[in-house]
């Protein structure tokens, strides 16, 4: 007998029942009924501490925070599409109409702001502390969805992480909008969207140690157990 | 109309993966079958340089990574394309690993266990002169004769020898060291 049938009856041997795994809508849904409540106790903490704001129910406020919030949940989306053989890409294109919506109303808002307040707009330095607020925010919603992405197929490691990072940001990015609902400036560009992308590509750039095939491999086996 | 060979096939694998989904032994068995010969042909015609070992050894790690994703396979959608995802990225890992590993590895036959070259070899492996050896122990102080007569010819263990001698343990350990430099002194001296 040689080694391929010999893989082929152990493996046959440990069909155990699997359960196919739900659609990435479903998903992403689980993880956002997983991390909203979470998101929800840090704003209300944040909240109680500095006051309830003032939404301003504008619609470039409206545009921003629903583009940002569809930033994340569409790059949820792609990090479990991508997670399953052969699924099609073209949620990837949702993400990046949202991601150039959201770019473009930020962008456009800093233009404005800078127009009204000239070099004062231009300032960094207010918005240095969203940086580690969004990453707080972030750690939890991050460790759920690498925990379910972990059941998957590990077939883009670093795209798969940064998606799934851009995910658990946008949705920080996101709270962090609704407690300081201020106007956008380019401190706003750089602390808040730099701050998603830096995370990104930090996670991204770790991502064949976060999802890989040694992971998949033990975890159905304690599946199957 | 009638559905094509293909679609027939990818139809029929499909309701295999869906039966081994539910823990069908014999139809995981038999999908895995024709699954390694599918693979098997998908590596061959990618990779014709392979040998038939790392063939085999490919689909082996393909059949595995199916294994451990079976759960990604929706029995509402084709079959093939979720296997041809898989083989591809396994096809390319395995291309990554080459490259970091047998790329860099230089197959050497009948290599010699030590280097010929005098310097390279110890004083304790080429050394033969016993007599010299024992004259050398002989003219060493008395504290470090015992020490080494006692730990190194009649191989007592520590414990033994501070019992025998009378001496601490850190007083033997530092005797014996000092014995062997001097030894070796000596013992290279006269070479």
């Amino acid at each position: 007998m040689n080694g391929t049938e010999q893989v082929i009856q152990r493996l046959a041997q440990d069909a155990d029942v699997v359960r196919p795994l739900r659609t990435p809508w479903i998903r992403t849904g689980i993880w956002l009924s997983l991390s909203i409540p979470y998101v929800a106790i840090v704003l209300l903490a944040m909240a109680m501490r500095n006051g309830l704001p003032t939404l301003p129910l504008d619609t470039r406020f409206i545009i921003e925070t629903v583009s940002g919030l569809g930033v994340g949940i569409t790059a949820a989306l792609c990090a479990f599409s991508s997670v399953v053989p052969a699924y099609s890409r073209r949620l990837f294109v949702v993400f990046a109409i949202f991601a150039g919506l959201w770019l473009g109303s930020i962008g456009q808002n800093c233009i404005q702001e800078w127009l009204r307040n000239g070099s004062q707009a231009l300032s960094l330095s207010h918005d240095l502390s969203c940086l580690p607020f969004i990453t707080l925010v972030s750690i939890y919603p991050a460790m759920a969805l690498i925990s379910m992405l972990r059941r998957g197929a590990p077939l883009t490691p670093h795209l798969t992480a940064a998606a799934g990072a851009i995910a658990a940001a946008g949705l920080a990015n996101f709270a962090l909008r609704i407690v300081f609902p201020e106007d956008a400036n380019i401190g706003l560009l750089v602390w808040h969207i730099g701050g998603v992308f830096i995370l990104a590509a930090l996670t991204a750039a770790v991502g064949h140690w976060l999802l890989n095939w040694r992971f998949v491999a033990h975890a159905s086996k304690n599946i199957s157990r | 109309m009638e559905p094509t060979e293909d679609r027939k096939s990818d139809n029929r694998l499909g309701l295999l993966m869906r039966a081994a989904q539910g823990g069908d032994a014999e139809a995981y068995g038999a999908l895995l079958h024709e699954m390694a010969s599918l693979i098997r042909h998908v590596v061959y015609s990618k990779r014709p340089f392979l040998t038939p070992e790392d063939i085999e050894d490919l689909v082996q790690d393909v059949l595995l990574s199916v294994h451990s994703v079976r759960s990604t396979y929706n029995p509402n959608r084709p079959f093939m394309p979720w296997l041809l995802a898989i083989v591809r990225n396994r096809i390319s890992d395995a291309a990554r690993r080459y490259g970091r590993t047998r790329g860099r590895e230089l197959r050497l036959e009948n290599m010699d266990v030590t280097f010929s070259v005098e310097s390279t070899n110890s004083l304790t492996e080429s050394y033969g002169d016993a007599e010299a050896l024992k004259l050398a122990i002989g003219s060493l102080p008395a504290a470090q004769r015992t020490a080494i007569e006692m730990l190194k010819l009649r191989e007592m263990s520590l414990k033994e020898a501070a019992r025998a001698s009378g001496s601490s343990i850190g007083a033997l350990k530092v005797a014996t060291h000092r014995a062997i430099d001097s030894l070796r002194k000596k013992l290279t001296k006269k070479k």
